[in-house]
């Protein structure tokens, strides 16, 4: 089944990408292929129990909420390309 | 000294008893990485001087007696691993300058062993891939065949000890990233059970789904190296607390009586006749060594390639929806908000990290929900009930690691679907969070290494590998000719 340009510019939206025309006919011809694939599990004839998934693996030990020591601000800067004591960004509001 | 295929036990011995000091031996890996990685290309970064400073470390905690299992041992990591001061990629162009302010949890416990890092090992951009081609940095080899592919997306780490770059190497496996390119590669990795070892510090591709392994030369180094990395960890809510056994323990000790059982599925069509072959060569093998092999059968795995990567792309959507080029990472143009995420995310991502994004998203996206991502999650269910009637029967079970030997780099570039299908034999191990360890179990007529996976169930390692090492006993590895 082919994929729509509407469903690709969609998913690009919610995805924040961006492709150029080329680029968006060749991901279109990729991802109608892949659905393909995909759609092969609506032949599956199960529905999804989520009172089945609980009982996997445990993982219901958290930590105790403790404050403890956080990384220096410098060090989680050290990353960001445009620092001035925080992170800079175009401006939000108009 | 000859590093080929050496194992970690037999560097301990070298090194506690003097005949080669820490830093002698991390610099003799370094020769060799110098003389073979250039064309090989499994590191992307190498540290050399960061390995000569843990390496005077190791030494001293040698010269006090006071080594354990990795003290001294040089070890390359996978490079979507956190090591603080250490630039760590995931391959991908997104985090190119990246250097994590914090360790993950498993470099903290080799640092408590006193291991030696001895760089950063390539894999497919964020571990999303099976050939290592999609790496921004490196496109490593096959280093049986440099015109083929190593696997992926551990690819880098496997290469890395396949070549004796390394004796071992960390790597992660969402849907086969350590066992399908180790099986390529001709050596062994381990999928540890899902929260046996903690993923704090992994960058996440799927969260369900991922876990941290070691590849090395055979079984019994992973047990020695799976001993320092597992345990329950505060920082991860999904490392489970459960007991953490020697995984040394069981080797050695006779198999006689293990129930082995071989699902058909696995076997059928689209299966390499020279894969098939060599996995059950392996399955009579360990037959003659007392071991029961039983037939079984596992429907659902007609439906495991679209219930993969379902749910891992949805993750993995949700996931990389944090890399907006602010805070850190590649950062592009724009002159609003927007534009600024939407440029650094379109030019720092790669294609096929992007193809799975999409995918994600279409498959969480209103009006597709419920026919993909809870159909994938039904199926899940589904699975894991399969396996667990299995298990009634059976002690572990063998199935080919992969449907073929490693291919020629190139074959399966513009074909993701085809890329996807060959990821048949390994994803359902991780949907149903089990251990499954890869071995070398033969080679084709043109001399590629064919691996067999052997699966355990949930938190029972030391039989897998008691099992593979049961067959490394009797088998002779051909190291690659580098």
């Amino acid at each position: 089944m082919a994929v729509e340009l509407k469903t690709i510019q969609h998913l690009c939206e919610l995805s924040k990408l961006d492709y150029d025309e080329d680029g968006m006919k060749k991901v279109m011809g990729e991802m109608s292929d892949i659905i393909d694939l995909m759609d092969e599990i609506k032949e599956f004839d199960l529905t999804y129990d989520d009172t089945k998934d609980g009982n996997e693996i445990r993982f219901d030990d958290t930590r105790e909420d403790v404050p403890e020591e956080s990384f220096p601000t410098e060090k989680l800067l050290s990353n960001a390309e445009n620092t001035d004591g925080c992170y800079v960004v175009p401006k939000v509001v108009e | 000294m000859n590093l080929t295929r050496v194992k970690i036990r037999e560097l301990r011995k070298s090194l506690d008893s003097k005949e080669i000091g820490a830093a002698e031996l991390c610099g003799e890996y370094f020769k060799r990485i110098e003389a073979v990685d250039p064309e090989l290309l499994s590191y992307i970064t190498v540290t050399k001087e960061k390995a000569l400073k843990d390496a005077e470390n190791a030494q001293k905690l040698i010269d006090e007696g006071k080594s354990t299992a990795l003290t001294g041992i040089p070890l390359a990591i996978k490079d979507n691993i956190c090591i603080d001061g250490v630039r760590t990629t995931c391959a991908s162009k997104m985090l190119e300058n990246f250097v994590p302010p914090y360790n993950a949890t498993v470099i903290e416990k080799l640092n408590v062993e006193g291991y030696v890092l001895l760089g950063r090992t390539s894999m497919d951009e964020f571990a999303m891939g099976g050939s290592n081609q999609t790496s921004a940095f490196a496109k490593t080899k096959n280093p049986y065949d440099l015109g083929r592919v190593p696997g992926g997306s551990s690819g880098g780490s496997a290469a890395a000890v396949s070549a004796s770059l390394a004796p071992a190497a960390l790597g992660s496996d969402t849907g086969g990233s350590i066992r399908q390119p180790s099986s390529f590669c001709g050596v062994t990795g381990i999928k540890p059970t899902y929260g046996r070892v903690s993923r704090y510090g992994l960058v996440a591709f799927a969260s369900s789904l991922d876990q941290i392994g070691p590849i090395c030369s055979d079984a019994h180094d992973c047990a020695i190296m799976l001993n320092a990395i597992c345990g329950h960890d505060r920082h991860d809510a999904t490392s489970a607390r459960v007991d953490t056994p020697d995984f040394t323990e069981k080797l050695g000790q006779p198999i006689n009586g293990m129930k082995i059982a071989l699902p058909k599925e696995f076997y059928a069509e689209g299966v390499d006749d020279a894969v098939k072959t060599a996995v059950m060569d392996a399955a009579r093998e360990l037959e003659k060594q007392g071991a029961v092999l039983v037939d079984c059968s596992m429907p659902g795995l007609k439906y495991a390639i679209p219930a993969y990567y379902l749910i891992a792309c949805a993750e993995a959507a949700s996931n990389l929806s944090r890399f907006d080029g602010i805070k850190y990472g590649f950062r592009g143009e724009g002159r609003t908000f927007e534009e600024l995420i939407r440029d650094s995310r379109s030019r720092g991502f790669g294609e096929e990290v992007k193809r799975r994004i999409l995918l994600g998203n279409y498959a969480l996206s209103s009006g597709y929900y419920d026919a993909y991502y809870k159909k994938a999650l039904a199926l899940k269910q589904e699975i894991i009930r399969q396996y667990n009637q299995i298990f009634e029967r059976a002690d572990v079970i063998l199935t080919p690691t992969a449907p073929t030997p490693a291919y020629k780099i190139g074959s399966q570039d513009n074909d993701p679907v085809k890329m996807y299908q060959a990821d048949i034999c390994t994803v359902t191990v991780n949907i149903a969070k089990l251990p499954g360890v890869s071995t070398t179990c033969g080679y084709t007529e043109d001399g590629l290494p064919v691996g067999m996976s052997i699966i355990g169930k949930r938190f029972d390692e030391q039989t897998i590998l008691q099992c593979a090492d049961a067959f490394e006993q009797g088998f002779s590895p051909v190291a690659p000719k580098l």
